[in-house]
């Protein structure tokens, strides 16, 4: 018997109007892998992710995440995964400790529960100092901690995260990739890391699948797509698979 | 559910433009006193002929209504809900917050809820604060009567909100949905005294909600249940079908 996947994605497509944001990809996701979504600004990422937490409606294809199939089980979907937009502000009058309270109330978890899992995670993300000032005043480092420990309150099964590394300093970026790796690891939390930063999808995750211009590209291995494509880094097999494509 | 609308109620609270309403409020319980020191002579005449009654209580009930409370819920309301999950959607708070087991319609309904919930207390701290100033400043201030004419108001100004926060479900721009509501909320209370200046008007007034809210002026001497309920019950399905509808509204909308 094959394990089911965590995320199976199949012939996802997304027009806005006359523009497909993302074309026909299939790809899967093992339960307990991170996994590395690149891709160039634009290539369809956060619209393939958005579509997968039914943020976006689907054109066609199907997607079906810890076995709930997207659209038909939307909330329930939500209710296992902690999502982290590229984009976003938090609320500026809420301090970082009510915000977490507050998703925590969104998951309808037990006050009791919140409060532990709150307090764990500001500690985690060395947020106690300033866990009762306004958001408005934090810095784009510490907002993206507090965007990160929202994503994780709920103690998520599928962590989606479109970007974590930007705004983070070297220090910040290394915990955060050393914490996925430790939820995966220990934990069984299935991660797609969505990232145009090559080398930290080449430090995390031991399977890609690359977008360009909407189109999966290439799927699988990353050691077997860099043999495959006869290089030795990401970066060469990005530009491979990109000047291919171009071709 | 209970507590994450507590904690929406209490976000809300504590939100900028809700310690403006409040200013605004303060202000307006302060000053009525003072534009009441001196009543224009014909303002007292036409009052005495359109209640016939020409008790200061009746005079001092009149402009607290329609010149303060009544601008009060044409402009708060407006304030506090026609931007409801637009402003979350343009700031970028949406994203995240849209990703939780939660839909769209429901997040709305919760966000209306705690924008009439803060209106509630506003206008709740509103009347308490001038029970107490206006005792000590307005002549013949009767507390009970006014409490009890001010209830019914109360639950205008939380359809007036509903109703803003409908208006924001459908328009989704935050800048048209405030102009409209605050269009739409001006004339329905411009005119919601219209019956007692016409009598013959009155019963085709009472369409307009805001009447509804201001009908306790005809009736300041026999204030009981039989006066109050009515409005208030007929103003609390109205405030429930605005949110309802208003929630409809933000079904397909993207995060």
């Amino acid at each position: 018997m094959t394990t089911p996947h965590a995320i199976d994605v199949s012939g996802l497509t997304k027009q806005f109007g006359k523009m497909t944001a993302v074309d026909g990809v299939t790809f899967s996701v093992e339960p307990g892998e991170v996994f590395g979504f690149m891709g160039h600004n634009g290539a369809g990422k956060t619209t393939t992710l958005r579509m997968l937490l039914g943020l976006t409606p689907i054109t066609s294809g199907t997607a079906r995440v810890l076995g709930r199939e997207v659209g038909r089980e939307t909330l329930e979907i939500r209710r296992v995964a902690g999502y982290l937009p590229a984009n976003y502000t938090l609320p500026p009058d809420m301090t970082a400790r009510q915000f977490l309270h507050y998703v925590g109330a969104m998951f309808a978890l037990p006050r009791g529960v919140v409060t532990e899992r709150a307090e764990a995670l500001l500690q985690r993300f060395d947020l106690v100092r300033d866990a009762d000032r306004a958001l408005r005043g934090f810095s784009t480092g510490m907002m993206q901690k507090v965007g990160l420990a929202q994503a994780l309150i709920n103690e998520p099964r599928v962590l989606l995260l479109d970007e974590p590394t930007s705004g983070l300093d070297p220090l910040g970026r290394h915990e955060l990739l050393e914490l996925l790796r430790a939820l995966a690891r220990d934990q069984g939390v299935t991660v797609v890391f969505s990232s145009h930063i090559l080398s930290d999808v080449e430090a995390l995750c031991r399977r890609v699948a690359v977008l360009h211009r909407a189109r999966l590209v290439a799927f699988g291995d990353v050691d077997h797509l860099k043999a495959q494509h006869g290089v030795r880094t990401m970066d060469d097999l990005y530009l491979a698979l990109v000047r291919k494509e171009a071709a | 559910m209970i507590r994450l609308q507590w904690l929406d109620y209490l976000a809300t609270l504590r939100e900028r433009k809700t310690w403006l309403c409040g200013a605004m409020l303060l202000y307006a319980v302060l000053s009525i006193p003072v534009i009441l020191a001196r009543p224009p002579a014909h303002v007292k005449d036409a009052i005495t002929t359109w209640f016939g009654d020409d008790r200061p209580f009746v005079l001092f009930m009149y402009v607290w209504i329609d010149l303060a409370m009544n601008k009060v819920i044409a402009f708060l309301p407006v304030v506090l809900a026609s931007g409801i999950v637009l402003r979350e959607r343009d700031l970028g708070v949406l994203p995240i917050l849209a990703a939780k087991p939660l839909s769209m319609p429901r997040y709305f309904t919760l966000r209306a809820i705690s924008a009439c919930a803060v209106m509630a207390t506003l206008h709740v701290g509103a009347q308490l604060i001038g029970l107490v100033y206006f005792t000590a400043r307005v002549p013949g201030f009767q507390p009970a009567t006014f409490l009890a004419a001010m209830t019914p108001h109360l639950f205008a100004a939380i359809f007036a909100t509903g109703f803003s926060a409908a208006i924001a479900g459908w328009v989704k721009h935050r800048g048209a949905s405030a102009l409209i509501g605050l269009t739409v909320l001006g004339l329905l209370l411009g005119m919601s005294l219209v019956g007692f200046y016409q009598p013959a008007w009155r019963s085709i007034t009472l369409v307009n909600p805001m009447s509804l809210g201001a009908l306790a002026l005809g009736s300041l001497d026999h204030l009981g249940p039989a006066e109050l309920a009515p409005p208030m019950f007929a103003l609390t399905l109205l405030s429930i079908a605005a949110i309802a509808i208003g929630a409809a509204g933000v079904r397909r909308m993207e995060a």
